[in-house]
């Protein structure tokens, strides 16, 4: 009967736009779900390619990387030549290319790919940072340390880079360097709880009074942004004992980290309850 | 999915505002003709502007989508290091998954690399130190 026909036809476009919506929002907060990302995508491409219209072009470039991680260098293949067809002699694509050679480990054409792509435009930012990727990924750290930090001598703006070299920096244990690097993104993004909290990690990780003085600062710094923050919390419990227990503080200094030591440990069991209230509803 | 009442709303506000503004247009060169300048707009004419003005104003709003918080940190409360750790530009695919997910009828020899296998990464990197 025509009733039920258009039923169906309406559940098939709800499900169409929410995959479409759900590619989108992982998209857009960097997801790195890859097995998902196929699952669906691969869904998207194969039944609905005409309903996407010009969205398209993006879901290939998201499904082609994601199907790099899972190892289905097929779909990476189909989606990389539909680009490829689509968008002849683009840099973009060049690139897909070069991280599909990357994932292959064929690191030397991979490598001539990207040059190639920086001899027609020198200021191609995501083809440099590729070649900083092939330095990782070949275990070469000293050298992609320097490469990165070339690049953001440049292109200082770089949020990314400089979150990245950070954690390269706390890969080689110079946690010092790490802790500079974090701070640049804690300029650029001062209501950003988390770069607060991992600023004060690396700080308690240097240890020494003076530092664990300021991870504790950064740690209430980090949960004044957000409340809700537990790791913070836990962070601030942490750095207080451990100021308290030094025997280089005097009493007063002692007393006011017990405190707020204390302060911590109820407002942890506070959220376990909360938590735990929750769970029983 | 902009619905499209509201977007006749904003059409049908537009066209209000505009029709009170040549109106008033009107009405001051006619003023101009008779000689009479010191007579104010007449009261329909600022009524129908000020409503024309209410009703787009609330058409759009309803047009341009979902507010946010004024607070610039609210909007962050719920990122978690589990996305805020991924850097696009940089992802690397030397990790398990290019093994995990391989299927198990195909080869392994597709690594070009042999040696790889012989060599696991850490003694490769202990050996650099030589």
């Amino acid at each position: 009967t025509p009733v039920q026909t258009d039923w169906r036809v309406n559940v098939l476009i709800i499900v169409f736009t929410e995959m479409r919506d759900k590619l989108r929002k992982w998209r857009e907060d960097n997801h790195r779900n890859s097995e998902q990302i196929v699952d669906v995508g691969e869904e998207l491409i194969n039944e609905h390619a005409s309903k996407l219209g010009d969205d398209i072009w993006i879901i290939y470039e998201q499904v082609m990387i994601a199907a790099l991680d899972c190892s289905r260098d097929d779909l990476a293949w189909t989606c990389l030549q539909e680009l490829k067809r689509q968008f002849p002699g683009s840099q973009r694509v060049k690139r897909l290319a070069g991280m599909r050679l990357e994932a292959l480990e064929k690191y030397e054409d991979a490598s001539k790919q990207y040059d190639s792509i920086l001899q027609d435009d020198p200021t191609n930012t995501a083809a440099r940072k590729r070649k900083i990727s092939i330095l990782k990924a070949q275990g070469k750290s000293a050298e992609a340390i320097r490469e990165l930090n070339e690049y953001l001598e440049q292109f200082v703006g770089d949020q990314e880079a400089w979150h990245e070299l950070s954690e390269l920096y706390i890969n080689e244990h110079d946690y010092g360097k790490a802790a500079f690097c974090l701070e640049e993104l804690m300029m650029t993004n001062p209501h950003n709880h988390l770069y607060c909290e991992q600023y004060a990690e690396v700080k308690y990780t240097q240890g020494g009074l003076e530092n664990l003085e300021l991870s504790r600062k950064y740690f209430a710094q980090a949960l004044k942004l957000n409340n809700r923050n537990m790791r913070a919390l836990f962070g601030l419990y942490m750095s207080a004992s451990h100021i308290a227990a030094s025997p280089k503080v005097n009493a007063t200094v002692k007393k006011a980290n017990v405190k707020y030591a204390t302060w911590a440990t109820n407002q942890i069991n506070r959220a376990y309850q909360v938590s735990y209230a929750r769970c029983l509803l | 999915m902009v619905s499209s009442f509201w977007r006749d709303v904003v059409g049908v506000g537009l066209f209000a505002l505009a029709h009170a503004a040549f109106s008033a247009a009107q009405h001051r060169s006619y003023m101009r003709l008779t000689e009479k300048e010191n007579e104010t707009l007449p009261i329909d004419i600022v009524l129908q502007t000020l409503l024309a003005f209410v009703l787009t104003i609330y058409g759009i709003v309803h047009i341009s989508g979902e507010f946010k918080d004024m607070d610039a940190s609210s909007e962050l409360k719920n990122k978690t290091f589990d996305t805020l750790r991924n850097h696009p530009s940089f992802y690397m695919f030397n990790h398990r998954g290019r093994v995990l997910f391989c299927s198990p009828d195909r080869e392994v020899s597709n690594i070009p690399n042999a040696e790889a296998l012989r060599n696991p990464l850490r003694l490769r990197k202990l050996k650099h130190l030589h």
